[in-house]
């Protein structure tokens, strides 16, 4: 029976881990974007 | 989908007959094994696929979409190879042997390690498209020998489908076995999809950038 559960549990932690990965990866982006859009307000409004 | 199929899987799927104790469990292995095993092939498939469409057309969303399903099909290429080399212990006594089938799908997942190397080694966007849809074509011929593998050569490897024999699965088996097929090509469409939004997004961050000039 450990090697059935082992096994689930490798397919299900490559799967959640994929999906974590691009959970960062998008909220690395979010960041990103935020940055880029104070930074054309600046550039916009240089007396901000 | 997936509750279902993991319910068939572990518990729902009549045991199979005449084999050890361990062994009846670990045969329970192979309704996700072989889902993963497919998928990685499925997904290696749709960036050839993908590839070609960037060649014919040098739009940059053909190329995002074969990455996304690459980077797929390595994940369903490491989850298929670990469960199996959980089963084969069980049942062969051993974690890993140079097996044809275990050997091709080593290559096959090296080859599309490299895919990525190889796109990690270009900066230009449109030169790491082009490179990379020849070099995805080439690697998915590694594919179709992984999966003839078995039947080409010696192997200890079983066979689930064979067109003199059939399916070695009882009809319970069948069931469950086709239900987590479904369940895990459902899962496979939706992280591809989601994978590629996200690519596009971040290509798309990546132009503003480089038009904002930062």
């Amino acid at each position: 029976m450990a090697f059935m559960i082992a096994a689930y549990l490798i397919i299900w932690l490559a799967a959640f881990g994929f999906i974590f990965s691009m959970v960062r990866r998008q909220s690395g982006l979010q960041q990103e974007i935020s940055a880029l859009r104070e930074l054309v307000q600046e550039r916009d409004d240089p007396t901000r | 989908m997936i509750l279902v199929s993991a319910y068939l899987a572990l518990a729902g799927a009549p045991d199979a007959v005449g084999l050890t104790e361990d062994n009846t469990y670990a045969q329970r292995i192979i309704y996700f094994h072989v889902p993963s095993a497919w998928l990685s092939m499925l997904a290696f498939g749709v960036t050839m696929v993908a590839s070609i469409g960037y060649l014919a057309t040098s739009k940059r969303s053909w190329d995002s979409f074969a990455m996304s399903s690459a980077e797929l099909g390595l994940i369903f290429t490491f989850a298929a190879a670990a469960s199996g080399a959980i089963w084969a212990k069980p049942a062969w006594n051993v974690w890993w042997t140079w097996d044809p089938r275990l050997t091709t799908y080593t290559i096959m997942f090296l080859l599309f390690v490299a895919y990525f190397m190889l796109r990690s080694a270009m900066e230009d966007p449109a030169r790491r498209a082009r490179f990379s849809s020849v070099y995805a074509i080439f690697a998915f011929l590694s594919v179709p020998i992984t999966f003839m593998s078995i039947r080409w050569w010696r192997t200890i490897h079983p066979v689930l489908i064979d067109p003199n024999e059939g399916f070695g699965l009882g009809p319970g088996m069948m069931t469950a076995f086709f239900i987590s097929l479904a369940s895990f090509t459902v899962l496979y469409l939706v992280l591809v999809l989601h994978r590629y939004r996200l690519e596009r997004l971040r290509e798309q961050v990546d132009e503003l950038k480089e038009a904002l000039g930062y």
